[in-house]
């Protein structure tokens, strides 16, 4: 079907190019000129990854064999180019295909649709035993079959959504200084994607299924812009709308009714088989929409000064009904169940206040100063539950409230710039950044100061340079380890029931005090007209210095070169490689509870180095072998990952508990995990005539990859107590690629 | 503070303006007037095409080309090369030579004399509109970046825009050389496949978002197409609803759903409650139920919002 639509998007280019004529240049047909250019071809891949390796290989694009559209524009205009229309696409029958089209008055109208399909392919590898009677529920037999069962499941070919992008836009410019722009834009997004679904208390049993994808976005937006010499205004309204076909998911325990040692090799389902429930239902997100306006303006003031505001207000809603707290029967006609309202009737207001002065009141002077006000006002109930269910499994009575939270945020910044004439200028500047936030956050505020010192540097023509440096400082006003939950639970607790939950040496790195340093280097030569060669590095050092347990330092590094070369005209190079170092260092503590007793033993902290190590290169060639009549294009990347976390005690083994207890404390060994992707392109295209051009064209593919964590998932792991995943990997695959092409030009 | 911006604006709306004006901006307000006494520093469109005609015939199948040369809709674009360039007759009189021969002559390329302020100017002349209003003050200006680094008008060397490179990842990525490696990795956005573009997040000319973003905050940018993660939902991940950064980077990563740091260390970063989050994990058989696949997502699988009843942990 799929090669049959592709087919005919080439026969209807070759129509095209029939209209044509042998034309090398424009036509006119009907008082009206056309132009265009078209590419059709075949694709063959001789070595193809197989059907379970390909998802990688095609996670966002569809790359099967046979006839392809490569391009097609085609412009219709009058001579006077007064009106026209174009038209261009490429890979008509594909999974992955696009397509526009323009019309309009040159300088006075334009309408616009675009069409654009992308394909996100999770997986090729998974296997499930359970079946779909409808897209959201899952249903396994019974009585269930033991777990080892599971990785007899049927495979899942392609496991995957598809977002089809719809956009219409008009604009019109009725005089050059006035534009009204109106867009709509749909997504829809259809497919599957993996999800989990727990039965069980906390950490005990779950199956992976898949989330039911049939979201559809509406994005609606109109725009006025309007210009004088001196002044700006621009407003605008967008309606964003999200709705989803499926409020909910609901899957078979397959623990149910399952001995604990059903299998040869136990654990089985183990404690999780003890009154396990027939099934498990869990939320999916509710639809919802948005409404949103904006105000933004620029004057231009003496003294070379600009003064630009922003104001935006947003309305975030959402009023779907809620779901049931459970679909277990036996726990469902509980009292401690009954809704206490039929939805949120969640209503968010953000606003935005923003406005920047940029004054030059002398020639070498340029100073700014910048103040954003962001808020985020959180106006939805706040329902009481009076009960709740772990998992479809546990009736827990303890009534909780929904928090909401919002917070406002200031940043304010200043700097000033003096230019020591042409080859040297110097920023010096400043700021400010405020977090206010409700009081059931940890840290309801925060002040992060900053200073800021950039040097540009031009000594000579052939060289600009650039170096920043940025501190930063954040501190916070206090820290509540326990003003999300005293909010949320609404019973009195007793305080060895508080230290079950967070622990009081814990700052979150996101509301924690913070020491940050940055540099950031760019230099760019220019040695020759022909020759531009860039250096970059940049470093960044967080330092969270007040936090015991927590994130404790985080350092980003990065280096990297450019280079292009043209020695001739026909002649061109590329090439480029970047080196970055991500590492964060994180300490944090095993706390096992026994009875009402919380551990908190300090041999049992474990501190986890987390590193993260990239390479990246490309290189590249554009040469004319036969100038006018063969051009040679090649491209190489390859970029390399490894992930490493090396976790230990950092005050000795764990001894302060029972030998169980000094186990699940002890750090444990995580092997690196690496990735690597190799991709050559490499085409040549013959121009047959002005008009004709043979291309053919060859590429190669190769992923690897080592991790542990997924290389031999299976969806059942005769280690692992009552847990059934989809047993997916995104696999090492290689892939050879010859295509042949024909294109014609018109122009 | 916005309204004080409204009043500045009202004011400048009415109120005399003596803001200085770019030569090219002075010449092409002059030409309005048809007796201008600068009028007869031009030459017109033809005589540039005299000598340039290779660069003339490029130019005139761009868009901005077409529009001047064919269908002006004032005296300003009429000027065509001389709209940009200044007037040409001091260049003309004295037989054309390079940038240096003739100061007045206003050029763009990378050494030209003409001041970076000035060659900017002259395209804000008529490119304030729309995305540019927040170009004076930004990164990128306050970097001294010039249009024409980015932008090449004398022909079209990309589908949009008039790119000086072939595709956005390659002209942002001549400076941003990091961004452009971090698109090849194996946890990444469509961007290398072509099916997104830098400015599908970003708008380079200025913004009223740190970061160059598009929309009003971070996560408004990222809920332009993920709407399903906007909520309000009815229990909140509060460091998800103040910013989608806390736990990824789209730029790219190579930890699975470009996290930035491998799961379950992401996630216990910041739960240190007792029992089974925060136990330090490794490949041991007893680890594994909280490793392998999505990990802490197994259960958690509602982690940016939940509208369950029961769903507070986010596994409903």
């Amino acid at each position: 079907m799929k090669l049959a639509r592709t087919f005919g998007a080439v026969v209807v280019g070759l129509a095209v190019l029939a209209i044509a004529k042998p034309a090398a240049a424009q036509f006119t047909l009907g008082g009206m000129s056309v132009e265009g250019e078209v590419e059709a071809g075949l694709r063959l891949l001789p070595d193809r990854p197989s059907g379970a390796d390909r998802g990688k290989f095609e996670e966002y694009r569809d790359f099967t064999q046979g006839p392809f559209l490569q391009g097609l524009q085609l412009r219709i205009f009058r001579p006077d180019e007064s009106y026209s229309a174009s038209f261009a696409g490429a890979k008509w029958g594909q999974q992955d295909q696009e397509f526009a089209l323009r019309a309009g008055r040159l300088g006075l109208w334009e309408f616009g649709f675009d069409w654009d399909q992308t394909p996100h392919l999770f997986s090729t590898s998974a296997r499930m035993l359970a079946t779909q009677t409808v897209p959201n529920i899952f249903t396994l037999p019974t009585p269930r079959p033991a777990l080892s069962i599971y990785n007899g499941g049927r495979r899942l070919d392609d496991v995957s959504v598809r977002w089809d992008t719809g956009r219409l836009s008009f604009v019109l410019t009725p005089t050059p200084d006035l534009e009204l722009r109106a867009e709509y834009t749909r997504i829809k997004k259809d497919g599957e994607r993996p999800f989990g679904m727990a039965f069980s208390s906390p950490g005990g049993n779950f199956m992976e299924i898949l989330e039911p994808v049939d979201q559809t976005v509406h994005d609606f937006r109109l725009k006025l812009s309007f210009v004088r010499e001196n002044w700006q205004l621009q407003a605008g309204y967008t309606f964003s709308a999200f709705e989803n076909a499926f409020s909910s998911v609901s899957a078979d325990n397959p623990c149910l009714g399952l001995p604990a040692a059903i299998t040869a090799a136990p654990p089985g389902c183990g404690a999780d088989a003890t009154g396990a429930q027939p099934s498990g239902l869990t939320s999916l997100p509710p639809s919802n929409q948005a409404h949103s306006i904006n105000i933004a303006g620029g004057i231009n003031l003496p003294y070379r000064t600009r003064v630009t505001g922003n104001f935006g207000y947003s309305l975030r809603l959402q009023d779907e009904p809620f779901l049931a707290h459970t679909v277990n029967a036996a726990l469902a006609g509980s009292p401690l169940l009954v809704l206490p309202q039929r939805s949120l009737n969640g209503v968010v207001g953000t606003a935005l206040v923003n406005a920047n002065v940029t004054s030059r009141p002398i020639q070498p002077l340029t100073l700014t100063l910048k103040y954003r006000m962001f808020n985020l006002s959180d106006k939805s109930d706040e329902p009481i539950f009076a009960g709740h269910v772990v998992n479809d499994r546990t009736l827990v009575d303890e009534p909780r409230t929904s928090p909401r939270f919002g917070y406002t945020k200031h940043n304010l910044d200043l700097d000033g710039r003096w230019k020591f004439g042409q080859p040297l200028a110097v920023t010096v500047g400043g700021g400010w950044e405020r977090w206010d936030r409700v009081d059931h956050r940890e840290a309801p505020r925060s002040d992060e100061v900053f200073g800021k010192a950039a040097v540009d540097l031009t000594p000579w023509e052939w060289l600009a340079a650039r170096l920043t440096y940025r501190p930063s400082f954040r501190r916070i006003a206090e820290y509540n380890t326990f003003a999300h939950h005293e909010h949320t639970v609404l019973e009195e607790e007793t305080s060895a029931q508080l230290v079950q939950g967070q622990s009081t040496l814990l700052r979150k790195f996101d509301e924690a005090d913070r020491d940050r340093q940055r540099i950031d280097l760019l230099l760019q030569f220019f040695p020759l007209d022909t020759l531009t060669a860039s250096i970059t590095g940049s470093w960044k050092f967080d330092d969270y210095l007040h936090s015991p347990l927590g994130l404790q330092e985080a350092t980003n590094w990065s280096a990297g070169f450019d280079l292009g070369w043209t020695p001739v005209e026909r002649v061109s190079f590329t090439a480029g490689y970047v080196h970055e170092l991500i590492f964060q260092k994180q300490l944090s503590r095993s706390r096992t509870v026994v009875g009402a007793d919380t551990l908190d033993f300090i041999d049992f902290n474990w501190l986890s180095n987390n590193i993260d190590t990239v390479d990246t290169f490309h290189l590249g060639a554009k040469i004319a072998l036969i100038p006018g009549r063969l051009d040679w294009n090649v491209g190489m990347n390859y970029s390399t990952a490894t992930g490493q976390i090396l976790t230990r005690n950092p005050n000795g083994a764990p001894s302060s508990g029972t030998a169980a207890q000094n186990l699940t404390a002890s750090a444990k060994r995580m092997p690196a995990f690496d990735d690597t992707l190799v991709r050559v392109d490499s085409a040549l295209r013959y121009h047959l005539s002005k008009a004709w051009t043979l291309g053919m064209a060859y590429a190669f593919e190769r992923f690897t990859k080592h991790d542990w964590r997924t290389d031999t998932l299976n969806p059942f792991l005769p280690g692992v107590t009552s847990s059934i995943w989809l047993g997916n990997d995104a696999r090492d695959y290689t892939a050879h690629v010859v295509a042949v092409t024909l294109g014609y030009r018109f122009k | 503070m916005g309204l004080v911006v409204l009043a500045l604006v009202f004011v400048g709306c009415f109120g005399p303006s003596k803001t200085a004006e770019s030569p090219a901006r002075a010449a092409a307000t002059a030409a309005q007037a048809p007796a201008a006494p600068s009028a007869g520093e031009y030459v017109g469109a033809e005589t540039c095409k005299g000598c340039h005609e290779e660069a003339f015939n490029r130019f005139s199948h761009t868009k901005m080309g077409r529009l001047f040369l064919k269908q002006p809709r004032n005296s300003v674009e009429r000027l065509a090369c001389e709209t940009c360039h200044g007037p040409g007759k001091a260049h003309v009189d004295q037989g054309g030579g390079g940038p240096g021969k003739d100061p007045k002559l206003i050029t763009f390329a990378k050494n030209d004399r003409t001041p970076l302020d000035q060659r900017n100017q002259v395209c804000l002349t008529c490119h304030t509109k729309g995305a540019r209003v927040f170009w004076r003050g930004s990164p990128h200006e306050a970097r001294d970046v010039a249009c024409t680094n980015c932008h090449t008008v004398m022909a079209d060397h990309s589908p949009k825009a008039q790119l000086a490179k072939a595709s956005e990842i390659e002209t942002c990525g001549t400076c941003h050389l990091e961004r452009r490696a971090q698109q090849m990795r194996s946890s990444h956005m469509p961007l290398r496949e072509g099916k997104m573009t830098c400015t599908s997040c970003h708008n380079p000319h200025g913004t009223v978002t740190p970061a160059l973003l598009r929309e009003n905050s971070l996560n408004d940018n990222c809920y332009a197409c993920h709407t399903e993660k906007r909520g309000p939902f009815l229990w909140e991940h509060a460091p998800v609803l103040e910013s989608c950064a806390n736990c990824h980077d789209p730029h790219g990563s190579n930890h699975e759903k470009m996290l930035k740091v491998a799961k379950p260390r992401l996630c216990q970063q910041c739960h240190i409650e007792t029992r089974h989050p925060t136990n330090p994990y490794g490949r041991d058989t007893a680890s594994q139920k909280f490793v392998l696949g999505k990990a802490c997502s197994s259960c958690h699988v509602n982690v940016h919002g939940s509208n369950h009843p029961s769903g507070f942990a986010f596994t409903r």
